[in-house]
């Protein structure tokens, strides 16, 4: 397969083969040499596309990103799908622009959460949904290779946690203790160390005097002397990290030993004091040791070393949407999401500090719905700007040959470059510029658009894609529990007139099947309007009906609760049944709780009570 | 009993004239056992062969394998575990995770032969969205253990996802039934509103005036045409195709119609427009293609009434291609049907599982209880075998088991493969006759074989199966019928064993099917009864704790208590996962003792009487909560699965118990709480206690609510 890419690549576009090569796939087996050389075209290029294969996306139509979202909510919906669903395929894609052309070396990475170092990490279980999966399959994935031979990893703050130590570790004599106080028992603690080692190196040094073999044992076990490797060894026990900090700092004085900590099933039990015979053979031990660490990370923190590598190298990251994108890249390579949104982009743009969405600067352009699908946004922008591109983009070429996996990143990368050569922004980054971003990009990077731009400062949503018209949140309320199968223009005509609040203007949108979103133009009729549904005093008969036959209204601050908690139904509509159910005994727990509050600061309450 | 046993065997054995049937494995040149693998594109032609199977057969074993079983370490199930808790979880791993293979092996004896010919089928299953609507059906969830578990086995993900056959429940076909049968009782009736609504679609921009315009040039012309020349005259055909190469003249349903091709649906609904607004005699339909694809026709009618007809039709028409679809996506429920039509003796293996999967995913939404659960398998399958209760409860099996594991191959291996050195060692076992089982797949039938790939649905099937008919040679069951077909299904020496499962293994209650009662084994064998020794919970004096140290073992947790409160103060300690525990007291007193002594150590946690108490090292994260068995109930039954339980409770918003709350409120709560009946006290009573008692508690602040809210429905 790869031959047959090889080849085609080298006829259609044999000139332009310099540039471009098959995306390389990248399994269990070959990820260790890869490692190496992703590393390096991370390091020699500009840019990192990526793009993410998931097994889901939404598992009904309202917890979908929507255009009535804001920036809140939308997170706490991409949050959820990132926590629920898995990524089965990671590619990345580093790419520069040089002589307005597009270097790319593209990587695809089948990803498998297997239980390589501890069961229940990096996942215990995950959702699919069997819509994704199918369309994955019929663009040819292949399940069994991704389950068997996929690359597993572990997040940051999954490695913290799990404190996985398998192999030594090097000891490096970190010198936290210079603040606080000795006490006495650390200074016998220390000297005892001291004097311990210093014994055993005599010992050792004086090795070469013939001693009775029996001897020689024993002094061995007395001293509890070992051999680490080729090298005489010496182990101490300790019972805390104080004592391993104390340790380290007392041995100090002595050159040519190093401090191994080998691996413990539970906290810290010893330490493992080398003896080397020169500057250069410690030298030779530390490199050894490191290594060996290096390889036993690798193999624990897995696909994420590459995410690692993205990031210390700082390069701004290209995705399509990413909010979505990085918001499963944080849950599974990071740590757990954070509950809002500003924690999010905080913690994000500290491992990650350019991101540039490539939906963002479609909305520049002023494409509202043509941002869906990669392939139709690039054949749009072909049809419509192809005068203004002057970019040399080739892949199709490739494209065309076999069912190549992780072929979108390069899709996201053609679009990025086609979208700054149409916006006049130039992607050619001098040599050492890789710190600042130009100009016009620095603008637009790092905005987690979900679905549509919008000022930050204001909290008004869209109703419609493609409509510039925005609303306060306040003139919204949700409503359900109308007839089942009724159409937009159903339940406005149903609702026109049947009250003094809609006589003017006001619109009516379906979120989802039952439930409907209604847009009050003028101010201050929603909260009338719910007033009325609330106090049950209905002037007209029309609005009776429909109240009798089970019309529900709720504001938008209830939706945000419904976001925010943890129980997620498919209907939206029963979703905000229960929360407004909830805000009654929520309103009355939080009244007990205050007098509560009261009853334990008061002495003569409690007393009372407990006689 | 034994001797008995023995002597059954030989007489058996020359009365028939059996031979000691060793070709199980004798043959040198045995080959693995042949399955017949099922996919989406052989399904119909083995659904037909499959019954006539099921038919003749005497019993059916099945198997599953699923996606995973439990969705989070604490919904493993516990000996600690109450029955209606053990339903609870194995109704949540019903409900989250999708089956992926369906094991399915009629057996049929063979009176020619004397031996039984089984037929192993393996059903690739994936529950593939076939049908519009709701979504989330559609979603499952994976357990990464388990995945990693079938890939172990060469489990083949591809053939399942892309080729595996689909399914609609019982349940599913009757909502989209019900669903399509709303849509066209709403579209009978809208009709005119729809008009209206479609004329009120204004034209604004020119680009549409002119398109509307040109189509209603085209569509007169054509309609001249057709009053014109009688034949439907060639000079109008030639006119419109140079107009447009997008219409052509057909014919639907005996009248002359226009086909319309390739346009945009915005210009389509255009069409639709000037079609009803000009031409009353003119109707615009769309009518399903045999491409399956919906096609727009304006259709020449009579008379305004002949057009309302003809539009009938046309809906009729597309209900009944909806109904098609909907049977079609029946799919792989289409053998469950079957076995359960057929009323056939159903064999699994430790199969509680298993039939609760077969009835979330084809029957219907699994009941809340156990009782209301067992009732409805019933009603579908009314005879249930399970071999690993027939192996570890009847007293010739469990001797020949002798005490090694009832695991499907490890049964398989002892009674139904000969012992791996016959020769030299004279076991006894290596002497005994053995049923003989042929394997036929397809037309070819196999009677030697060797094992085959384990943990492939249709082969553990086939294992389970063997195991069945092998314990029943053993029990001295007579396979040659007097009534063919129900031998086994109303042998007396089965009768025993059916319709008993375990509810679950790990701590041995068996559920019994007909009554759905639950509880210890009582089926009677000294194997079985040996779990016995396993302690007696009390419940009600167990307490839960949760949000404790992780590292914290049991044995710490003991040392603690016994600390605070005297040693033999509790019985036993179990860890549901690192951050939760349930602690059994030994007096049912000491738990209201405890809750008061973690209140007050929680209140004034800088006392240093507090800071030194022995449970202070429990207590040390500052957010242990405590709560009754109840409130274990209560979390099992949340939809939500959090890995560690101190976060699925902190997620459902439960703070534990400050003090013992059904002491004050339900004053003869002393019994063991079997079956998980409480009885729930009035509202009154409720608010009355509430206000008496002063300290925030969440449980009567919960069961108000629930009362307030059933009292609202």
């Amino acid at each position: 397969m790869y031959l047959r890419r090889y080849f085609c690549s080298q006829t259609a576009a044999g000139h332009r083969r310099r540039y471009e090569r098959p995306v390389k796939q990248v399994i269990k087996s070959n990820f260790s040499e890869t490692l190496a050389e992703i590393k390096e075209s991370i390091f020699s290029s500009d840019f990192v596309a990526v793009s993410l294969q998931k097994t889901g996306g939404y598992s009904a139509p309202w917890q979908k990103c929507l255009p009535i979202d804001t920036e809140e909510t939308a997170y706490l919906k991409a949050k959820r799908a990132a926590e629920r669903f898995q990524i089965l395929q990671f590619s990345v894609c580093p790419f520069s622009v040089k002589a307005s052309k597009l270097i790319a070396n593209p990587y695809n990475f089948q990803l498998f959460p297997r239980h390589e170092v501890k069961v229940g990490m990096p996942s215990y279980s995950f959702s699919c949904q069997s819509s994704s999966l199918t369309s994955m399959a019929l663009e040819g994935f292949d399940f069994n290779a991704c389950i068997y031979n996929g690359i597993s990893y572990m997040s940051r703050a999954q490695e913290t946690a799990a404190k996985v130590q398998t192999g030594s570790v090097l000891l490096n004599g970190g010198s936290l203790l210079s603040t606080s106080a000795f006490s006495v028992a650390d200074v016998i603690f220390s000297e005892r160390i001291k004097t311990r080692v210093k014994n055993w190196m005599n010992g050792c040094n004086n090795q070469h005097k013939t001693e009775d073999y029996l001897i020689s044992s024993l002094r061995k076990l007395v001293e509890r002397c070992e051999n680490y490797g080729s090298r005489p060894s010496l182990t101490i026990d300790v019972c805390s990290e104080r004592q391993v900090q104390l340790t380290s700092e007392a041995l100090k004085e002595f050159v040519n030993i190093v401090l191994v900590r080998p691996p413990a099933k539970t906290g810290v039990e010893a330490i493992q004091v080398v003896l080397t015979s020169s500057e250069e053979d410690k030298n030779l031990l530390v490199k050894e040791i490191q290594d060996l660490e290096d390889e036993q990370r690798r193999l624990v923190s897995g696909f994420r070393e590459v995410i690692d590598l993205i990031s210390t190298s700082q390069r701004p990251v290209v995705v399509h949407n990413s909010l979505n994108d990085f918001t499963f890249v944080h849950s599974k390579f990071l740590a757990p999401l954070p509950p809002t949104t500003n924690e999010f982009a905080s913690s994000l743009l500290s491992v990650f500090p350019h991101i540039l969405d490539v939906n963002h600067l479609m909305k520049e352009l002023g494409l509202f719905n043509k941002m869906n699908n990669l392939s139709s946004a690039i054949s749009y922008l072909n049809r419509r700007f192809s005068a203004s591109m002057d970019m040399e983009v080739s892949y199709e070429e490739v494209t065309d040959c076999v069912n190549v996996h992780g072929h979108s990143v390069m899709k996201v990368c053609q679009l990025f470059v086609n979208l700054c050569s149409i916006l006049k922004i130039s992607l050619e980054i001098p040599e050492g510029g890789h710190t600042q971003l130009p100009a016009l990009l620095q603008r637009s990077s790092n905005i987690f658009c979900s679905s549509d731009v919008r000022d930050p400062y204001n909290d008004d949503v869209r109703i419609w894609t493609g409509k510039s018209r925005t609303v306060s949140l306040k003139n919204l309320v949700f409503l359900w529990g109308f007839r089942k199968g009724m159409s937009t223009q159903d339940l406005k005509d149903a609702l026109c007139n049947s009250h003094d609040v809609f006589s003017e203007e006001f619109d009516v949108k379906m979120v989802d099947r039952a439930c409907a979103i209604v847009v009050f133009w003028t101010p201050g009729f929603s909260k009338k309007f719910l007033g009325i549904m609330d106090s049950g005093e209905l002037f007209s008969s029309k609005l009776e009906n429909m109240v009798f036959e089970g019309l529900k209204a709720a504001d938008y601050e209830t939706y945000g609760r419904v976001c925010n908690s943890a129980m997620w139904k498919p209907d939206l509509a029963e979703c905000l049944a229960q929360a407004t159910d909830e805000t009654e005994v929520f309103s009355g727990a939080k009244t007990q709780q205050e007098q509560s509050v009261i009853c334990w600061n008061n002495d003569e309450m409690i007393n009372l009570d407990e006689l | 009993m034994r001797n008995n046993y023995l002597v059954r065997v030989l007489t058996r054995a020359t009365a028939r004239t059996l031979q000691p049937v060793r070709s199980l494995c004798s043959a040198p040149t045995a080959a693995d056992v042949e399955l017949k693998n099922v996919t989406k594109s052989n399904f119909e032609p083995t659904l037909a062969e499959l019954r006539r199977h099921v038919r003749e057969a005497d019993f059916v074993s099945i198997d599953l394998e699923m996606t995973g079983i439990t969705s989070a370490p604490w919904r493993e199930i516990f000996e600690f575990d109450r029955p209606d808790i053990q339903y609870l979880k194995v109704k949540d791993s019903a409900q989250k995770f999708a089956v992926l293979q369906f094991g399915v092996c009629p057996f049929r004896w063979d009176q020619h032969s004397t031996s039984f010919v089984a037929h192993p089928h393996n059903f690739y299953v994936f529950p593939r969205q076939e049908i519009a609507g709701d979504a989330s059906s559609y979603e499952f969830l994976c357990q990464t253990s388990s995945l990693e578990f079938l890939a172990k086995y060469q489990f083949d993900f591809n053939t399942c996802i892309n080729e595996g056959t689909s399914y609609l429940s019982r349940s599913q076909e009757e909502e989209a039934l019900k669903c399509l049968e709303s849509v066209h009782k709403d579209e009978v009736l809208d009709v005119s509103s729809n008009l209206r609504n479609d004329l009120d679609m204004q034209l604004v921009r020119m680009a549409d005036i002119l398109f509307a315009e040109r189509m209603k040039n085209v569509v007169g012309e054509w309609r001249a045409g057709l009053l014109r020349g009688g034949s439907w005259g060639s000079e109008s055909q030639g006119s419109l195709n140079d107009v447009n190469q997008k219409f052509q003249t057909t014919f639907f349903q005996a009248r002359p119609a226009l086909a319309v091709n390739g346009l945009t649906s915005r210009q389509l609904k255009l069409i639709k427009l000037v079609t009803e607004k000009h031409f009353s005699d003119l109707a615009y339909v769309h009518v399903t293609g045999e491409s399956s694809s919906r096609l727009p026709l304006i259709v020449y009618t009579d008379s305004a009434k002949d057009r309302d007809i003809l539009k009938g039709e046309v809906k009729a028409c597309q209900r009944k291609a909806a109904e098609i679809s909907i049977k079609s996506a029946i799919g792989f429920r289409h053998v469950i049907d079957l076995l359960s039509s057929e009323r056939k003796l159903i064999v699994g293996h430790n199969c509680f599982l298993d039939l609760a999967h077969v009835y979330s995913k084809f029957i219907g939404p699994l009941p809340s209880t156990a009782e209301e659960f067992v009732s409805a398998v019933q009603t579908y399958f009314p005879s249930i075998i399970d071999t690993k209760v027939l192996l570890n409860s009847d007293d010739v099996l469990s001797h020949i088991m002798n005490k090694s594991s009832t695991a499907l191959s490890n049964a398989f291996n002892l009674l139904c493969l000969p012992p791996v050195t016959p020769t030299g060692t004279n076991n006894g076992l290596a002497d005994i006759p053995r049923v003989k089982v042929d394997v036929q797949v397809d037309d070819q039938r196999f009677s030697n074989w060797n094992s085959g790939a384990k943990h492939e649905a249709g082969y553990d099937a086939f294992m389970t199966g063997c195991v069945f008919s092998e314990a029943c040679f053993r029990l001295g069951i007579d396979f040659n019928p007097h009534v063919p077909g129900l031998v086994l299904q109303h042998n007396e020496k089965l009768q025993k064993y059916t319709n008993y499962l375990y509810l679950s293994w790990a701590n041995g209650d068996i559920i019994d099917l007909k009554t759905g009662k639950s509880g210890p084994d009582t089926l009677g064998s000294a194997i079985g009864r040996r779990r016995c020794w396993l302690a007696k919970f009390t419940f009600s004096s167990m307490i839960l704790l949760w949000g404790l140290p992780t590292k914290l073992k049991a044995k710490d947790i003991r040392e603690c208590f016994y600390k605070a409160f005297g040693s033999g103060s509790i019985t036993s300690v179990h860890h549901l996962d690192e951050t939760a525990a349930f602690v059994q007291f030994s007096r049912a007193e000491l738990v209201s003792d405890f809750l008061e002594l973690k209140d007050r150590l929680e209140r004034d946690n800088n006392n240093p009487m507090s800071v030194v108490h022995p449970l202070s090292r429990i207590l040390e994260t500052g957010c242990v909560r405590a709560a009754t068995y109840e409130t274990y109930k209560e979390v099992c039954l949340s939809p939500l699965s959090e890995v560690l339980f101190t976060d699925q409770a902190e997620r459902l918003g439960i703070k534990g118990e400050a003090r013992l709350v059904q002491s004050s409120v339900d004053v003869d709560g002393e019994g063991d709480c079997e079956g998980g009946e409480i009885t729930l006290p009035t509202f009154r009573e409720l608010q009355q206690s509430s206000a008496s008692v002063r300290t925030s508690n969440f449980q009567t602040d919960r069961i108000m609510d629930s009362l307030r809210r059933s009292a609202a429905q």
